[in-house]
């Protein structure tokens, strides 16, 4: 199998080529051998013994194309790569995304505390739209492209959570 | 000594109500704690002898509602409040009102608070004590013209600051006109919801300078004593992010003669308790007075582990009357200690906040190691409140000794759920220009430090690709195992490896 991690350019693969009833298990990864052994798995906690070092990772969502996972703190996804999905993704940046998207969603969870620009305002990518506090700290949700506002989602002192739509652009 | 008071209510929550309430138990006073409703299951609610509810979650409605707080401090008798940092604790008229309904105040008189809190008249009356201050204005501006005027006067760029304010909060630097004027409107609703009030001046910006500060402690008989210095360079945006002692550019000559003078700001103002003289010291090596936080700071801990000294209680003892039992003679600086202050903010994504339940938590130990925070497997990072969510601390017989212990405890820390700082503090403990201590407020800056943040933590996912990746195919193989209806295959799957490995292992 072949793997994407997080934003790493590289292309990494593995496969388990070998394993015994006694819990040894033989895995090809990145061209080389390694030895590894089960200690277990509860509540999404994987526990092995990777060449002689301890090793755990905490599974969140194991999707069809991807893998979420929780290593020594960090989050990591791995992307279950292959040509089609470079393929699938590449079409869809350029057809969907950042260019064509209208709605623009709040970073973080938040109260609105003031909005800087009304329905009808030309606005430039980067512009704060609407300000937001979480943490006593005043966040700018800013425009993700440039257009014109098309309509605002949310009135002062609401609460947003985060990835809501707050505003429209064309 | 004389007896001391049975209760305390903290006015306070998260790590350092924890805090207040341990150094409460070891001198066997009752303590109280509040909170809202965002904080039913926080753990301070847990420690404290007794909790009382405040209200709603936003802070103007429960953690800033003097009203309410003394009416609680009536009904369940306590003797004194410890109002922490943050919230009232430099708010004169909630010391006021403890003077007034006859409730022990831990910290300042009412009269000093306003002074101190007041950088106007605060900086007046250390320029007639003789203690260097900054060039800048010495006026609040009450509209963005006003500002503007004396921005240009002073010369871009300028720090807009508010005069109320503490703990960097409502600051802002702006470059030019336009910036300012932005600026302007953004600081003073900042300042508004952290304080309660606006009000804003303008200061020259210095650059390639040290935040150094001098801990404070005087008591009702005047005895004024400083308790070293804390080197505070490292921050975002006049956020403290790391602090250390003791700073290697304060010798012992330069720490009398500063700490002496910071004793003397405190005589100046009357001032009572634990406090902070803040000074900024430029490449020649000169100090200049900012302010005078009349609080107990956050980094309070990196004193209390060079010198042994318990400044909690220290400000209890003040608190109920007692002389501070030690002559400035009498401290000694052991050894070196560093905190970083662990926020739930994402430091690849502009420090946004992040809040959220946190499902599982480890928290490092181990010699020289102290953690001071609310968290527990499965408690909640409100967005109501500050982001700050632990306070990591190492001691070492030097600096060195106690930045490894970090770089270590850092790695052990390990916190679900939320976006933390930790990768940034691990970067900093080990980036050369820290090391060797060349390090001014804008550190994070001038050395690219968040970029190099982004590189290691790109190197560190490669280094360990290869158990994440073992972990991935061996779950997926589980997970096939797992849905596979009991067939011809003659393969074992995963689960029944593990369950051979579980049988093995009396699991």
């Amino acid at each position: 199998m072949e793997f994407k991690i997080n934003n790493l350019d590289n292309i990494l693969s593995g496969s388990i080529s070998e394993s015994s009833v006694d819990g040894k298990i033989i895995a090809t990864i990145n061209g080389k051998e390694h030895s590894i052994r089960i200690i277990g798995l509860k509540n999404s906690i994987l526990e092995f013994i990777l060449d002689n070092s301890y090793r755990t990772a905490k599974i969140i969502e194991f999707g069809s194309s991807y893998i979420k996972m929780i290593m020594n703190g960090e989050q990591i996804v791995l992307k279950k790569h292959s040509k089609l999905t470079e393929i699938l993704e590449k079409s869809l940046a350029i057809g969907g995304s950042s260019s064509g998207e209208i709605k623009l969603y709040s970073q973080i969870p938040g109260r609105v505390v003031s909005i800087m620009l009304k329905s009808g305002d030309q606005l430039k990518k980067g512009d704060p739209v609407i300000v937001l506090e979480s943490m006593k700290m005043q966040v700018a949700v800013k425009a993700h492209k440039d257009g014109c506002i098309r309509d605002i989602k949310v009135k002062v002192g609401d609460t947003v959570s985060r990835n809501d739509v707050v505003a429209l652009i064309e | 000594m004389g007896k001391l008071i049975s209760s305390i209510l903290i006015a306070n929550r998260g790590e350092i109500a924890l805090r207040i309430i341990r150094a409460c138990k070891e001198l066997k006073i009752k303590s109280i704690a509040l909170y809202s409703d965002e904080d039913l299951r926080s753990k301070h609610v847990k420690s404290a002898d007794e909790a009382y509810y405040l209200g709603p979650p936003a802070p103007a409605k429960s953690y800033l509602n003097i009203d309410k707080i003394i009416e609680i401090a009536e009904i369940s008798g306590a003797e004194a409040i410890h109002p922490g940092y943050g919230f009232l604790s430099e708010n004169e008229t909630f010391a006021g009102k403890c003077e007034e309904k006859g409730i022990i105040f831990i910290g300042p008189t009412s009269a000093a608070m306003a002074l101190t809190g007041d950088k106007m008249k605060c900086k007046e009356i250390m320029t007639k004590t003789g203690v260097p201050t900054i060039p800048g204005s010495d006026d609040i501006l009450e509209d963005v013209d006003k500002a503007v005027e004396v921005a240009e006067e002073a010369g871009y760029p300028v720090l807009l600051k508010s005069a109320f304010g503490g703990g960097g909060r409502g600051i802002r630097l702006a470059d030019n006109e336009k910036n300012l004027r932005e600026e302007f409107e953004m600081a003073s609703a900042e300042s508004r919801a952290a304080f309660g009030k606006s009000g804003l001046y303008v200061e020259k910006f210095l650059q390639g300078i040290r935040h150094i500060e001098f801990q404070l402690a005087r008591d009702s008989s005047g005895n004024g004593r400083h308790i070293f210095e804390r080197e505070c360079s490292i921050q975002r945006r006049h956020q403290k992010l790391i602090e250390f002692s003791p700073s290697s550019v304060v010798d012992k000559k330069t720490r009398s003669k500063i700490g002496e003078m910071a004793v003397r700001a405190a005589e100046s103002v009357d001032y009572l308790n634990a406090g902070t003289a803040e000074f900024l010291r430029d490449e020649k090596g000169n100090f200049y007075f900012i302010e005078i936080n009349s609080r107990l700071q956050v980094e309070h801990p990196v004193t209390e582990l060079v010198t042994g000294i318990d400044l909690v209680k220290l400000q209890i003892r003040i608190a109920c009357g007692e002389d501070i039992p030690f002559q400035q003679s009498d401290l000694n600086l052991n050894g070196s200690a560093i905190e970083c202050r662990i926020n739930a903010e994402d430091p690849f994504h502009d420090f946004v906040p992040s809040v959220g339940l946190i499902p599982d938590c480890n928290l490092p130990y181990g010699p020289g190691v102290r953690v001071d925070t609310y968290l527990y497997p499965g408690c909640n990072v409100s967005g109501y409140y500050d982001s700050l969510v632990a306070k990591l601390i190492t001691w070492g017989q030097d600096f060195n000794e106690a930045r490894v212990r970090m770089s270590n405890a850092l790695d052990e820390f390990i916190i679900e759920g939320v976006n933390t700082t930790i990768p940034l503090y691990r970067t900093i403990m080990n980036e050369k220009n820290f090391i060797n201590g060349n390090i001014s407020t804008d550190y994070l800056e001038k050395y690219e430090i968040l970029k190099l943040m982004q590189t290691q933590i790109k190197e560190s996912s490669l280094k360990t690709s290869d158990s994440s990746i073992a972990a991935a195919l061996l779950y997926s193989e589980f997970l096939k195992g797992q849905n596979a209806v009991y067939n011809s295959s003659k393969e074992l799957s995963l689960s029944d490896w593990v369950r051979a490995g579980n049988i093995k292992n009396g699991i």
